[in-house]
């Protein structure tokens, strides 16, 4: 069969808006995902047991769970308690607590991989534990795993498309829409997948760059 | 109109969550053994195995599983015409091309783990590329595959639930059916919810059976080797 | 000022600090020497409260550290430690290496902190890598920032865990050269070390401990010239 691209000119600006809304939504629940879960990880490990076990809950729950069942759940589900959201709120609420529960597993694995020595020479000093987090741990425990949580910034941008199910406005629903009209569903989705192509290849350069520029102290040992 | 949600409806659900489990056994199966052979590709000394198993891969990872399983679904009827997978068929198709490229990497890294000091003393006995690869390297890292390999699995489950789409009667679809039997998601979802947490759940656990009895440390992420203080 | 009676550590059953009764009082510089294992170490992070005593006291300038009322961070903020892999905090220049705990816990002005940073940089023979971060510099520098930094919370008291375990033989000098000046100027110092020649010229004191217990102590002209134990005897012997 023919390919004929031709057909899909004049919606290019719906795909484009399309692919700003998920730009527009990763970068949300990527921000207020990463900040709740560096929160949730230090409730897990932190003094208070049911809280801990709380956090332990959350976590286990959102990574055992596909991201469309709980974005269902918020957005179905919720209507039903008397809360009505757009897709568009159910996306970045479900975006970004799924975004936490995995940036609190990163972060684990950041804490942990920074020295002790550091932590006992803050104690050694008299700073108090909330001090030593965030003045003497943070910085190295995120430099050590900034590769994973750009990482998860590609993943959050391509699981956006999930969104589409539950009509939220983003690519991948321009996409199908666009199909539907022109019937030129290869093309669009070829369209389509090209431009998640270019962003995310995009995004994995931009994060090397970022990773040189920002941690310049690390000089390439691991702390 | 609307039922009440009753234990009748587990039934369905739970057909769903059996068409989930063979769509991943053998969405998994075939993934791993394509995801083996690309894995190899990428890391072999033949430089077109290595472009064309790297932009396959690349390009794979770079688009959502979502647009990949429209692709096949609407795609090979359209590309070829007469070809009219079934909705199972079709699902495994999508998954199993993403699985393999997810898999490429987890060998990859596997291969590229098992200490190049290996390699280079295989080298030393004369052993040719493909007889080093077999007796010396996969050996070696298929052990190192299997913890990645878990959390792949797991994903795997978790991205059936998009082949929905596609009006299979996996186990989210039939989550969505009895929605609209009983009007009540929540309850349903929930159950959808904990159904996939179970089979998730249990692969981990196997996971850490598994760990138990090699010893082989299920690492949660790959940080650079510390340098020294 | 700092006493310590019948201190006993345990790690779960390994019985690793058994008894240990010490006293050291102001300006004193007391060097603690022995085999690897002997507890050393534990016996110095018990008195800044990086491991809990298991039985028994420690009482450091005034402060009782059994009694759960303590306050361990004022203990802290008395008691300076140096660390023998340094643990400098990679991300901050030097200078705010030293000012981070004066500006955070001492809470002194930001003009205040960076002024005595100065000057202790100066003290240590660093100024010139005021900005550097610790990745760029030798492990005798850090060393030596390391001793500022614990300088920077006034300490009356200084404890050093084999501060120069870490180092390069041809640097251990210019440590041990900082805390030369440290122990004339008056510091009360409790140094954990195996090196024999700064013990010989700087302590006034030196404790032997062997496998948790203090087996001999006395002057540095007691301990090395004429051991009464036989096994100090023949760990000195072996050291030198």
């Amino acid at each position: 069969m023919a390919l004929y691209f031709g057909d899909l000119l004049p919606f290019s600006s719906l795909l484009l808006e399309g692919l700003w809304t998920a730009l527009y939504i990763t970068l949300v629940a990527m921000l207020a995902g990463s900040a709740l879960g560096v929160l949730v990880y230090l409730g897990k490990v932190g003094p208070g047991k049911p809280l801990s076990v709380l956090c332990t809950c959350y976590i286990e729950a959102i990574r055992n769970t596909p991201l469309l069942v709980q974005l269902y759940l918020i957005y179905f589900a919720l209507p039903a308690l008397g809360i009505n959201l757009e897709p568009v709120w159910a996306a970045l609420i479900g975006l970004t607590l799924n975004n936490a529960a995995y940036t609190a597993e990163i972060y684990r694995a950041g804490f942990e991989s920074v020295p002790r020595g550091l932590r006992e020479a803050g104690k050694a000093l008299g700073m108090k534990p909330a001090q030593i987090v965030r003045y003497i741990v943070l910085l190295p425990a995120t430099r050590n795993v900034f590769p994973a949580l750009t990482n998860q910034l590609i993943l959050l941008f391509l699981a956006s498309s999930i969104g589409s199910i539950i009509s939220l406005p983003e690519l991948t629903n321009a996409i199908m829409s666009v199909s539907n009209t022109t019937y030129r569903t290869i093309e669009a989705l070829a369209v389509g997948g090209l431009l998640y192509l270019g962003v995310s290849a995009l995004m994995s350069l931009a994060s090397k760059r970022a990773e040189t520029t920002l941690f310049r102290w690390a000089v390439g040992t691991h702390v | 109109m609307f039922r009440p949600f009753d234990w009748q409806d587990l039934i369905p659900l739970a057909q769903g969550a059996w068409l989930t489990i063979q769509l991943c056994t053998v969405s998994g199966i075939l993934g791993v053994i394509f995801g083996l052979i690309l894995g190899i590709a990428r890391t072999s000394p033949s430089r077109i195995a290595r472009w064309i198993s790297t932009i396959y891969i690349s390009c794979v990872r770079g688009i959502p599983v979502l647009v990949i399983i429209f692709f096949v679904f609407f795609g090979i009827p359209l590309l070829f015409p007469g070809l009219e997978p079934d909705k199972f068929s079709s699902a495994v198709i999508a998954l199993t091309c993403f699985a393999a490229a997810y898999v490429a990497e987890i060998v990859r890294g596997s291969i590229e783990a098992v200490a190049k000091g290996q390699s280079e003393a295989a080298d030393a006995l004369g052993l040719n590329y493909w007889r080093k690869l077999r007796y010396v390297i996969l050996p070696q890292a298929v052990k190192i595959m299997v913890p990645p390999g878990i959390g792949f699995l797991i994903g795997l489950v978790k991205d059936s639930s998009l082949v929905t789409v596609t009006g299979l009667l996996e186990l989210t679809h039939a989550g969505n059916i009895v929605t609209n039997l009983t009007g009540d998601p929540i309850k349903t979802f929930l159950v959808v919810a904990a159904m996939y947490f179970v089979i998730c759940y249990g692969i981990s656990l196997l996971g850490r059976l598994y760990e138990k009895r090699t010893g082989v440390h299920v690492a949660p992420l790959k940080l650079p080797e510390p340098a020294a203080i | 000022m700092i006493f310590v009676e019948s201190l006993n550590k345990k790690f779960g059953p390994n019985h690793v600090l058994k008894g240990i009764d010490c006293h050291i009082r102001e300006r004193e510089v007391v060097c603690v020497i022995g085999p690897s294992g002997s507890g050393k170490s534990t016996f110095l992070r018990c008195m800044n409260g990086l491991e809990t005593i298991s039985s028994g006291s420690i009482v450091i300038n005034k402060h009782r550290l059994d009694d759960s009322k303590t306050n361990i961070n004022l203990v802290r903020q008395e008691a300076g430690m140096v660390f023998q892999h340094f643990n400098l905090f990679p991300h901050l220049k030097v200078i705010d290496n030293v000012m981070l705990a004066p500006l955070k816990v001492a809470k002194t002005s930001k003009e205040e902190a960076r002024a005595k940073a100065e000057m202790l940089l100066t003290k240590v023979g660093l100024a010139e890598k005021m900005d550097t971060f610790p990745g760029n510099l030798s492990g005798g520098q850090m060393q030596r920032v390391a001793i500022a930094r614990a300088l920077a919370m006034d300490p009356k008291i200084m404890l050093f865990d084999e501060p120069t375990s870490a180092l390069d033989p041809e640097i251990v000098g210019e440590v041990l050269a900082v805390m030369k000046d440290l122990a004339n100027e008056g510091m009360t110092m409790v140094v954990v070390t195996h090196e024999m020649g700064f013990a010989r010229e700087v302590a006034d004191r030196v404790i032997f401990m062997d496998q948790g217990r203090i087996v001999e102590e006395g002057t540095p002209e007691e301990i090395f010239s004429s051991p009464q134990h036989a096994r100090t005897q023949g760990d000195v012997s072996k050291v030198l």
